[in-house]
């Protein structure tokens, strides 16, 4: 097979969204779950991989909008009574809302004290959704508000995930491919330059905030339905490093890192815990083996046997 | 040349804890001059250069005004917007991109189009971005990434991009720094030619004193914070104050 073959983006989705989808047909129920937790992780990886990778921006408080996400499905079905479908619709709505109002406070900053805002902001979400017991049940969280994966079979709901994040995947491809993709990448890499030039750093920044939050507020929602429940935890530091782990282990600078860290990650969180009672310490040694040797993750290893410089955008 | 001025500064202080960089700077510009800016290391002339380009956030005090607007508290990106571009002293362009694409991100802060998902927009300035690098001769360049390009190179980049903003007054901050004396001349030539075709006002700060005399038309000799000299280079040449200084006396 020529290598030209997978040069073409188009074929480069298409082929692992056919094998997905392959896969889910085949596969009994059980590997369905795992693949569609996989699914949503991706979502989840790749809106980080958006900040730190294009923008620039280590968030150590994504999860907040993971969270949102869940939270915006649950509390509108739970407690507003509201159809499922507008639930599907309010998840991520709240993630936007949470990105446009902690996004204005944290892009005020850069480097560590923008992390240590983020870290805060997602702190003042997991501490409200967990106090807050009257309307989001506290630690026991928001259970049976509906049936786990809109009542669909394991595949069926596999499927549906796997084009809500596929069309979520080629969106943000988008973003990262338009004169906005540009801007935020400019702004990631030399702000002052940018700011030279005529860019509003701090608005550029806040816009990919924005959109990174709603995606990963898509997530959440898709994870939400998944497991028919939100916790608090879905917005706490937890889900976090697991995110900040899977860009690592993907591929920090390049757009599949993501993708390719979540599945890394989540396979190994799910078939390593089964075996190993301390399986994050293989997690543990994967991330030192790949910061050492290959900081550019999974992704620059693919980018170096190809012949490639490591660390490039693409 | 016009004497109508550009630029005015007035009674521009600015300190670093007890340093004093800026002592009450008076500056004019005039519109279409090229402007040497010149003394020894601590005079403050990359300090003078920041706070008109905007990237001396706080601390400094006075009146800036470019074409009769105040900047003195403008951010970069208004200053940008109102027609100033700047190069650093160490070049800044954007390592990771190619350098088609960094000229792409300095064409985008031009013109009425927002900031989208288009990519027609791209796609429409992708031939004045070839033709922006092949003036400043970065063409063959134009799908390297920045960061490989050489030290010359990387200044050109900075310059092409500036310049395709389309600014009305350029900064530059040491334009020909670590560069051998024939690359430096062909350098200053060809931001001097693109410059004097534009009708941009050019404000540099340069410690090459062949370069200064050959390329500005006036210089202003800063000493530890103010305004020390100005004139024409036989002026300056002439002064015997600024030889003691500066240049060093015979």
């Amino acid at each position: 097979m020529s290598t030209s073959f997978f040069k073409s983006p188009r074929l480069r989705i298409v082929v692992p969204v056919v094998l997905t989808f392959v896969l889910l047909m085949v596969m009994g129920p059980g590997a369905a779950l795992v693949i569609t937790e996989v699914l949503i992780m991706v979502l989840f990886a790749s809106s980080l991989n958006l900040l730190m990778s294009y923008g620039g921006m280590v968030s150590f408080g994504h999860a907040a909008y993971f969270g949102l996400g869940a939270y915006g499905l649950a509390l509108s079905v739970a407690k507003l009574g509201l159809p499922v479908w507008v639930g599907l619709v309010a998840g991520p709505l709240a993630a936007a809302l949470g990105a446009l109002v902690y996004g204005a406070l944290c892009v005020r900053l850069s480097h560590i004290y923008f992390a240590m805002l983020t870290l805060a902001c997602s702190e003042i979400t997991y501490t409200v959704l967990f106090q807050a017991y009257d309307y989001t049940g506290g630690d026991t969280g928001i259970t049976n508000f509906m049936a786990s994966r809109l009542g669909l079979d394991p595949r069926a709901y596999g499927v549906l995930v796997l084009a809500v994040v596929t069309g979520c995947l080629a969106f943000l491809w988008r973003v990262v491919k338009s004169p906005l993709g540009l801007a935020i990448q400019s702004v990631g890499e030399e702000p002052h330059r940018a700011a030279a030039l005529g860019y509003n750093p701090r608005r550029v920044q806040h816009i990919a905030f924005v959109l990174a939050g709603t995606l990963a507020g898509v997530a959440g929602t898709l994870f939400a339905v998944y497991q028919g429940n939100a916790f608090p935890d879905y917005a706490g530091i937890g889900f976090t490093i697991d995110a900040l782990v899977m860009v690592v282990i993907g591929g920090l600078r390049s757009f599949a890192g993501g993708i390719y860290g979540a599945v890394i990650y989540t396979l190994l969180k799910t078939f390593a815990s089964r075996y190993i009672t301390h399986w994050e310490l293989v997690i543990g040694l994967i991330l030192l083996g790949v910061v050492l040797a290959s900081p550019g993750g999974f992704a620059g290893m693919l980018r170096r046997l190809g012949g490639k410089k490591p660390n490039t955008n693409v | 040349m016009s004497t109508d001025p550009i630029l005015v500064a007035k009674n521009v202080n600015k300190s670093y804890g007890k340093f004093i960089a800026l002592a009450g700077i008076d500056f004019e510009l005039g519109r279409g001059e090229r402007r040497a800016l010149i003394g020894p290391n601590g005079a403050g002339k990359t300090t003078f250069i920041s706070i008109v380009g905007g990237q001396q956030g706080g601390g400094p005090s006075g009146l800036v005004q470019f074409c009769g607007v105040d900047i003195s508290d403008a951010t970069p990106h208004r200053i940008a917007s109102l027609g100033i571009g700047r190069t650093f002293q160490i070049s800044r362009t954007f390592r990771r991109l190619t350098v088609l694409e960094n000229m792409l991100a300095a064409l985008l802060t031009t013109g009425s189009g927002s900031l989208g998902l288009s990519m027609a927009r791209l796609r429409v300035l992708r031939e004045p971005a070839m033709r922006m690098l092949d003036e400043v001769g970065l063409v063959a360049a134009a799908d390297d990434l920045a960061e490989d390009l050489s030290h010359g190179d990387k200044k050109r980049l900075e310059f092409g991009m500036v310049l395709a903003t389309k600014p009305r007054l350029l900064l530059l901050d040491e334009p020909t720094a670590g560069m051998g004396l024939a690359e430096r001349r062909g350098l200053m030539e060809m931001m001097v030619r693109h410059t004097t075709q534009r009708e941009i006002t050019l404000l540099f700060v340069e410690h090459d004193i062949d370069i200064v005399f050959r390329f500005a038309d006036r210089i202003t000799v800063m000493v530890r914070g103010k305004v020390f000299a100005e004139g024409t280079p036989a002026e300056i040449a002439a002064d015997r104050s600024v030889q003691d200084i500066y240049l060093g006396s015979e």
